[in-house]
Formats: structure tokens, sequence, C-alpha cells
């Protein structure tokens, strides 16, 4: 047995406190890139237009295996606007 | 310099009274005493910032990176340092022990406080080996009620786990429960003596100085 030494004490214990869970906080910061942005509130939009349209628009939509809003959104980013992946996630195939 | 790290995986078995009657009594000897509060609830660091009568350093941290070199720091200008651990299983509690010149198991009169402690008795013979160092371990039975059948129940499974038993008990007592709002550790009547003999008995086991006994 040998003498009590502090400087080796981290150096003789760490393969057995790593089988014990950690009290270290966590740093504020630190994860930040792990963290996930706030859900931005999702609103309701109607739009009128002719019933051929509509008709086309769902044709177009199913030929491309995307929901009507899928599609329209995938247009639009297009033309700029700022659209995420998760918007355009289809949420007909979660629900099946 | 001592270094008395109290852990239990068990909550409510009295690590905390255990670290106060040593600090209180020890700062009232004279003795520079000095606190690692490694539990989340830091109710040793609230004792002493705001009830404790005695001059008592104290240090709350849970991150166990820090926990040696806290120690390392605190060691020089103190007499005695005391641990107070989680009641869980942690990183910390691991550290804590290696720390240590004596570590004191506080067993409660209940089941899991029982389990609990075999689990950290084995835990400190666990690092023991991987330290190449013997740590000096004692299991002390807390809130004793003499005469009762759970009490003579607890001594009997504790003597049948073979678990190594500091010889004085503390009794439920309530000078004991008293001293978290008075910031006294008692120096007369029952738990006066008995904070005495339990003082001795780390003094024996090379867990304190002399100048504790001062005080009683």
């Amino acid at each position: 047995m040998s003498k009590k030494d502090l400087a080796s004490v981290t150096a003789d214990l760490s393969a057995l406190a790593q089988t014990m869970p950690t009290q270290r906080p966590a740093v504020p910061g630190a994860r930040a890139s792990q963290v996930v942005a706030p859900a931005e509130e999702v609103i309701q939009f109607s739009l009128s237009l002719r019933k051929g349209l509509r008709k086309q628009l769902a044709r177009l939509a199913d030929d491309a295996d995307m929901t009507m809003r899928a599609f329209v959104l995938d247009a639009l980013k297009a033309k700029g606007l700022d659209v995420r992946p998760d918007d355009l996630t289809d949420l007909r195939k979660e629900r099946r | 310099m001592s270094i008395i790290t109290i852990a239990t995986t068990k909550g409510g078995a009295g690590k905390t009274t255990l670290a106060r009657l040593i600090l209180g009594r020890s700062a009232l000897s004279g003795l520079r005493a000095a606190a690692i509060d490694a539990d989340f609830n830091h109710t040793l660091t609230d004792w002493v910032s705001t009830v404790a009568r005695t001059p008592i350093t104290v240090r709350h941290e849970l991150d166990e990176t820090k926990i040696v070199p806290l120690v390392a720091e605190l060691h020089d200008a103190h007499d005695v340092v005391v641990i107070d651990t989680a009641g869980a299983a942690s990183q910390a509690t691991i550290f804590a022990i290696g720390c240590a010149d004596l570590v004191l198991v506080p067993i409660a009169p209940s089941a899991a406080d029982i389990v609990e402690a075999i689990k950290t008795v084995n835990l400190i013979r666990s690092a023991s080996l991987m330290m190449r160092r013997e740590v000096v371990a004692r299991v002390v039975l807390t809130a004793v009620q003499p005469g009762t059948n759970i009490a003579e129940h607890v001594e009997k499974e504790v003597a049948k786990a073979g678990l190594p038993v500091l010889r004085t008990r503390l009794h439920r007592l309530v000078a004991f429960q008293e001293m978290s709002f008075t910031g006294i550790a008692p120096t007369s009547g029952h738990a006066g003596v008995q904070c005495s003999n339990f003082l001795d008995d780390l003094e024996a086991l090379g867990g304190l100085p002399e100048a504790t006994k001062l005080a009683s």
C-alpha cells in the first residue's frame, strides 16, 4: 500500500469515476451549437384561387410526390423565400 | 491536516449532520476548519454561511474535475477539511473518497440506508485497490433509537454485511436537529457526550488532529 498522494488521485480513479454520473454543471454557451432554436409559431393561411388552378396544383404536387403545401413552398423557395427543410416535411407520412 | 469525506449513495442518512458536528466542534476547539460541499442541495454551505457560529471556510463545488484541486488548495491553510457529498453515486464522490484520510458512511435506521452503505463501502474498497492505498472507512449509525427493534435489527444487518462500524452511535436527539437552526454543535448533555465520543473515535482513526478534544 502506498501513501496518500493528492496529485495521483485523479489519474488513479479516473477509470472508476467514468462509470459514475457526472455532477458537472452545464456551462452556459458551451453547447450553443447543439441548442435547437425555439420553434417558430405556425400559422394558417388561406388562399383563394380558381377551381381549375387548384386542380392543376393538386396534380402537379401529386406528380412530384409532394403535398400541395410543400409544392407551393418549394416554388416560393426558388423565388427567394426563406424556406427551411422542415417546412417541406410531409406530415402525412408521419401520421401513417 | 486531515481530510474526512462523508459519503453514502443514500440521501437523508445524516451526512450533513456529521459534517456539522465535525466542523462545528473542530472550529470551536480552535482548529482551522474547511468544508467542501459537493451536494446539489448545498445544505452545508447554507448552514455555514447563515447560522454557523464558528469560523469555517466553505466552498460549494459540484464539478468533479475541481474537487481534487480544491482539496489541495485548502489543504495547507486548514487543519481539517470535511467533504460532504451528494446522496447519489457520482464522479465527485469518487474523487472525494480518493482524497480522504477517513471516509464516514452514515446509516439511518432503514433498509435502504444499509443497502446503499454496502454499495458505498464497496466503492471505497474499489478506490483503495485502484490507488494501492487503504482508505480507512467507517459506517456511522445515526438517528439511533436505543432499545427499539429497529435499532437492534440495523446492528445485526450491519454486522452480517461485515461493514466496519464506528464505536460511537449517534442517537436521534433534538440537539442534533437543533444544530441546523442554532449553528452550534452540541458540547453538553447527551448530544455533547456523544459528539465528543464521536470525535475521539475519528481522532483514534487518524481522521482528526488532537485539538478537537479541547472542546469536549
